[in-house]
């Protein structure tokens, strides 16, 4: 589920999620985004709304964790490193899905 | 430069108007921060009488208070709503920031999240003053600007070394000046008579617990470091993220859960970042 920023949009667009301020629904969940309501989110200086569709992570998720690795060999046995690297991991894995 | 002196070194750094590679604006801000009974009035009418740098501030200040409703658009209610402190030292964030991208590609991205995901732990911990904390993470590699910009060549090697011999920038950093990036850092925010917090989380982010007076926002600036480095954000002189101090990671108390959101929150303050270009 990719963060798109509010100048990445374009028509045709679904929202994966409402696009709030505050507690109020601005646009619900599902609405296919026109011109009009990408400049509506423009003029609201939302920087960035959640788009349906695949991720759209720049670096393969394969070389994201191996760099992972790389950057934690130093650590990985120091006392809580293995968890900190481990919530990361997952945290990454979620950005790919 | 392995023989440099650390008293020779702190009279340097101290004497920052006298640096040569030190922009002008800077050591001018320098100059106006350092007077022991600055008024918020004075830091205000400074910072509005420079329109480029009423900008900056600005946007600052509006992703330090970010999720505060509506946006902050003059100063002075800026200055009001954050105090001294924190405006001061966005006003040095502010005005590092084109030193930092010249200087270490990649040390502004890592100091701007660093900021950002400190608040982040600050307010999940319900901290007081998230935004000093905030101001904290900003500043905390301040003492790299003034080394690289000092000793570029020694610096560069410092860099190469860390990369070459798997070793943090920070060890690195001490093989090359018997002295560290965090303990230049904090000989400039004393001159700049930044509260003890401030200072001794720049002084400290590698050693936390050796904190007096602030043991906490400290260890909020240690874990941010580790945090922003872990998720590969920035480049603060090494590829490495360095181990956490476990009596920190104890004292923050954190649940995996609390961890999660708080990478969760930081990668969705990402396209501020990227507004945040200054």
């Amino acid at each position: 589920m990719p963060r798109i920023p509010v100048d990445k949009l374009e028509p045709g667009m679904k929202l994966k999620k409402p696009v709030m301020r505050g507690s109020m629904v601005l646009l619900g969940e599902g609405t296919e985004l026109n011109d009009n309501w990408i400049q509506k989110i423009k003029d609201m200086e939302i920087g960035s709304v959640y788009i349906d569709g695949p991720s759209q992570m720049s670096v393969p998720k394969d070389e994201m964790m191996a760099q992972l690795d790389k950057r934690f060999r130093n650590v990985a046995d120091k006392p809580y490193m293995s968890v900190i690297k481990k919530l990361v991991q997952e945290h990454i894995e979620d950005l790919y899905e | 430069m392995n023989s440099m002196d650390a008293k020779f070194l702190r009279s340097k750094v101290e004497n920052i108007s006298a640096l040569p590679t030190i922009p002008s604006v800077l050591k001018h801000i320098s100059s106006i921060i350092e007077k022991p009974d600055i008024s918020l009035n004075e830091i205000s009418d400074f910072i509005s009488s420079d329109l480029a740098l009423t900008t900056k501030i600005l946007k600052m200040i509006n992703s330090a208070v970010y999720g505060f409703p509506g946006r902050i658009s003059s100063v002075s209610h800026a200055t009001v709503l954050l105090g001294l402190n924190v405006i001061k030292g966005l006003l040095i964030g502010a005005s590092v920031f084109e030193l930092m991208q010249q200087s270490m590609q990649g040390l502004w991205e890592h100091s701007f999240d660093c900021a950002i995901t400190s608040k982040l732990i600050a307010q999940r911990k319900n901290l007081k003053e998230p935004e000093e904390i905030y101001a904290a993470g900003l500043l905390h590699d301040i003492g790299k600007v003034i080394l690289i910009l000092e000793f570029p060549e020694e610096y560069q090697k410092a860099i190469h070394d860390a990369t070459q011999q798997g070793i943090t920038i920070f060890e690195s950093e001490q093989n090359q000046f018997v002295e560290n990036h965090a303990n230049v850092g904090s000989w400039l925010a004393e001159k700049w008579r930044f509260p003890n917090n401030l200072t001794e989380a720049i002084k400290y982010h590698h050693a936390p617990h050796r904190s007096k007076y602030a043991p906490m926002e400290t260890a909020v600036v240690h874990l941010a470091d580790i945090l922003v480095r872990a998720r590969g954000f920035g480049f603060a002189g090494d590829p490495f993220v360095p181990a956490i101090e476990p009596a920190a990671f104890e004292l923050l108390n954190l649940t995996e859960s609390d961890i999660k959101e708080i990478l969760r929150e930081m990668d969705n303050s990402l396209e501020i970042t990227e507004e945040l270009s200054l």
